[in-house]
């Protein structure tokens, strides 16, 4: 993306073309790629000797071509493309159940798409390279674009065309004034209008004035290339210092936010445990309600909070898109389910499991959830079931189903499993799925239990009570501190973007020549960037009204309210002698 | 035409050694992750303070963590949910008889759990010391402004003073506790 352009020196015989040669921001053209910087001989950059020394023209011709236009545009397509796995794929980060599923289905391609990264591919050292790239060369193409534009909105208008009859706009009075009165008189018009204005210097000749208008276009590309990068910081701030986390909480249950606490935890690069917002959040009650068919019609989780250890406990009704903002944290309701209550005591009475246990939506429309009951400290064995929980439960030809997502007439149905010492492995497992291998089914059917109903073990084991059920939310916390800098920048870039599409550089130029007859010919010419939309051509015509009526009306005496000739730093502008000559 | 092709080809191969070289850096940085299971010895001096804090114990009795200032205190976060946690338990068990008569004291703190499937996890391994029941993290967050407690099981040998000696993330080993607690009686 390194710019291409030049300036060019402009020729006496190109007036028109060359009036607006030297300052043209290019947005198009940069993006062409048709000619690469390095080939480009006429490339402004002070480091372009044809043949570079070894060590330093290798290193500044890799960072032409990783700023060019075309790696980046390759980095953008990678970075497309290796998202498409990510999509297609099940993923560590959002679903390892699919992940491990997936394993079991495919055992000879998983573990090389293991190896690949493609289980996550957001995290994958290889996609990690892609952006990092794509960052490094969107940086490396808009801090020296700015520097230029910065440049560009501060210099002067050029000198007046030789022959103004050749631009696409013109017009011509005669005047009664000397050459020197009437552009006077014409420069005291344009700078009432708020044009910049650039007077003959002493190295010129001549009777004219240049004037041009619409900086503002400037200003809003460099207002969108700086919002650009703030966009860029925004993002980086919010990888390296935010964090995100998931956490299942059932009615009646608290967390504080430490990472112990935490499901998941999905911390920045720069973010440690003792990073965290030291909240606490208590889920008092939870409802949901729901339309005849099934849809659900809202959410809320009510909740008590506290900022800080010590700091006053405060209610909060937790909706989804209603998040709860603490201590520059944000909490999201983003998920529900149902928590059967299960107690399993011993033959001898006395109690080894009492718990809410969180059971997974297997059908988000219905509520069929599915969960894991384990209870290691049981006697004589130990003891494990998967169950199925319905809220609205319907006997569909021998089969338990869910008629309606609120619990109307909620149910379990769960299979038994006996084994001894089989869950001292040490292992860690999902607390939602019971690995049976092992282990002893202890009857042949299912056994379904209403809410108060227990079931008397075989074989000794006990007694299993469905005691009732709660509800859990799961939430989401985040923390970035790029987001309002990234929403900020990008209102921002948008406002850059539209400033420098509707505003209009657009020059005037004044010429006067003394006539045969005492007095003088004015010729006044405009011209506006080419992709103008129009308009700039009555704009014209009303100015050139203007300048003529002033030129009749102008008394010698009036001064004139113009700024002075051009400074010093004008004098780089492009100049070619020739065009002076009057 | 035929630099034009060379100079295409010569472009994306500089890409694809970029990315190579970025893959690797990534990589590399990646790689000084914390590891599952691992300790941390801190020398007398800097050793973190640990907040005080007031509990109730899973049997239903205040606890007072200034209580046990003078001794060393070895606290263990564990969860009867957490399958790690059963199998360092037989130690842990171990190692309080056998410190009992130094004046080492053992205090569980247990997370995300109920009462009832704590106190049979404890009666099932054979557990005589008390837990502190913690079902929603506040004391654990306390602990973490001193160390980061980042999942279960985590053990902290705490000195005389209240300051953490040493941590272990990870499941306890006979050897790397008795090592820890060593230092924390003697230093």
């Amino acid at each position: 993306m390194t710019d291409l352009r030049a300036p060019q020196p402009a020729s006496p015989e190109t007036d028109a073309a060359s009036a607006f040669g030297e300052d043209e921001t290019g947005e198009a053209r940069t993006g062409t790629g048709a000619a690469s910087p390095g080939d480009d001989p006429r490339s402004p950059r002070p480091g372009e000797p044809a043949p570079p020394d070894p060590p330093s023209g290798w290193l500044r011709w890799g960072w032409r071509q990783l700023t060019s236009m075309r790696t980046a545009l390759v980095l953008l397509f990678l970075l497309a493309l290796g998202s498409v796995p990510g999509s297609v794929l099940p993923q560590e980060g959002s679903d390892p159940g699919a992940v491990q599923q997936y394993f079991a289905s495919h055992p000879a391609l998983a573990p090389w798409l293991n190896h690949l990264g493609l289980f996550n591919v957001f995290a994958a050292p290889w996609f990690a390279a892609v952006y990092l790239l794509l960052f490094t060369s969107l940086v490396g193409c808009v801090v020296p674009r700015t520097f230029r534009l910065a440049g560009s909105a501060r210099t002067p208008p050029p000198r007046a065309p030789r022959h103004l009859r050749r631009l696409p706009h013109s017009a011509s009075y005669p005047s009664r004034l000397t050459p020197d009165t009437a552009v006077e008189a014409a420069a005291g018009v344009l700078g009432g209008h708020r044009f910049r204005l650039r007077r003959p210097d002493s190295a010129d000749s001549g009777s004219w004035v240049s004037a041009e208008k619409g900086y503002l276009r400037e200003a809003g590309n460099l207002l969108f290339h700086l919002a650009l990068l703030g966009v860029l910081v925004s993002i980086a701030l919010g990888g390296l210092f935010g964090y995100k986390a998931d956490k299942l909480l059932v009615a009646g249950q608290g967390f504080a936010d430490t990472t112990a606490a935490l499901d998941e935890f999905h911390p920045g690069r720069l973010v440690s445990g003792s990073d965290l917002a030291p909240f606490s959040v208590n889920l008092n009650s939870f409802s949901a309600s729901y339309l005849a068919s099934g849809q659900p019609a809202a959410f809320h989780a009510y909740i008590t909070y506290t900022a800080s250890p010590g700091s006053p406990a405060r209610p909060y009704d937790l909706q989804v898109n209603h998040p709860l903002d603490v201590d520059s944290a944000k909490v999201y309701l983003i998920g529900h389910g149902y928590a059967p209550v299960f107690r399993v005591t011993t033959a001898q009475g006395q109690v080894v499991y009492d718990q809410a246990t969180p059971f997974i939506p297997a059908n988000t429309g219905t509520l069929l959830s599915e969960g894991a009951v384990k209870v290691p400290a049981a006697a004589p064995s130990q003891l494990g079931f998967v169950g199925v929980f319905v809220p609205t439960a319907v006997l569909a030809g021998g089969t338990l189903e869910s008629a309606y997502p609120a619990p109307d007439n909620p149910a379990v149905s769960l299979i038994g499993y006996s084994c001894s010492l089989c869950m001292d492995s040490g292992v860690p497992q999902s607390v939602y799925q019971l690995d049976t291998t092992g282990m002893r089914q202890l009857t042949a059917a299912p056994h379904l239990l209403s809410p108060g109903q227990s079931w008397t073990l075989p074989g000794g084991n006990g007694t299993i009570t469905f005691v009732g059920y709660k509800q859990w939310v799961s939430l989401a916390i985040t923390y970035d501190p790029g987001q309002v800098p990234a929403l900020v920048c990008g209102i921002l870039a948008l406002a850059g973007l539209l400033l420098s599409f509707l505003v209009r550089r657009r020059r005037l130029f004044v010429r006067a020549a003394p006539a045969a007859g005492g007095g003088s010919v004015v010729t006044v010419g405009g011209l506006a960037r080419t992709d103008a939309s129009g308009g700039f051509e009555d704009e014209f015509a009303g100015l050139s009204a203007e300048l003529a009526a002033a030129d009749a009306a102008y008394t010698p005496a009036t001064p004139a309210g113009i700024a002075p000739g051009a400074s010093p730093g004008e004098e780089r502008a492009p100049s070619n002698q020739s065009e002076t000559g009057a | 035409m035929f630099r034009a092709k060379r100079r295409t080809v010569v472009s994306v191969a500089a890409v694809a050694v970029a990315l190579l070289i970025g893959a690797l850096v990534v990589t590399l940085t990646q790689g000084s992750g914390q590891a599952d299971v691992g300790y941390v010895l801190f020398p007398a001096g800097q050793r973190p303070a640990v907040h005080e804090f007031t509990a109730t114990s899973l049997t239903g009795t205040p606890v007072r963590f200034a209580s046990y200032r003078g001794k060393v205190v070895v606290v263990n976060f564990w969860g009867s949910w957490c399958d790690p946690c059963r199998r360092e338990a037989p130690t842990l068990a171990v190692l309080s008889e056998q410190y009992r008569s130094r004046g080492v004291s053992f205090l569980g703190i247990d997370v995300g759990d109920t009462p009832a499937n704590a106190l049979a996890f404890t009666r099932g391994v054979g557990i005589t010391y008390p837990s502190v029941n913690d079902a929603s993290y506040t004391v654990t967050q306390d602990f973490s402004q001193a160390v980061p407690i980042s999942s279960t099981p985590t053990t902290l040998v705490v000195d005389r003073t209240g300051h953490v000696a040493g941590y272990i993330f990870g499941p306890v080993t006979y050897s790397g506790l008795s090592t820890l607690i060593k230092d924390a009686v003697t230093g």
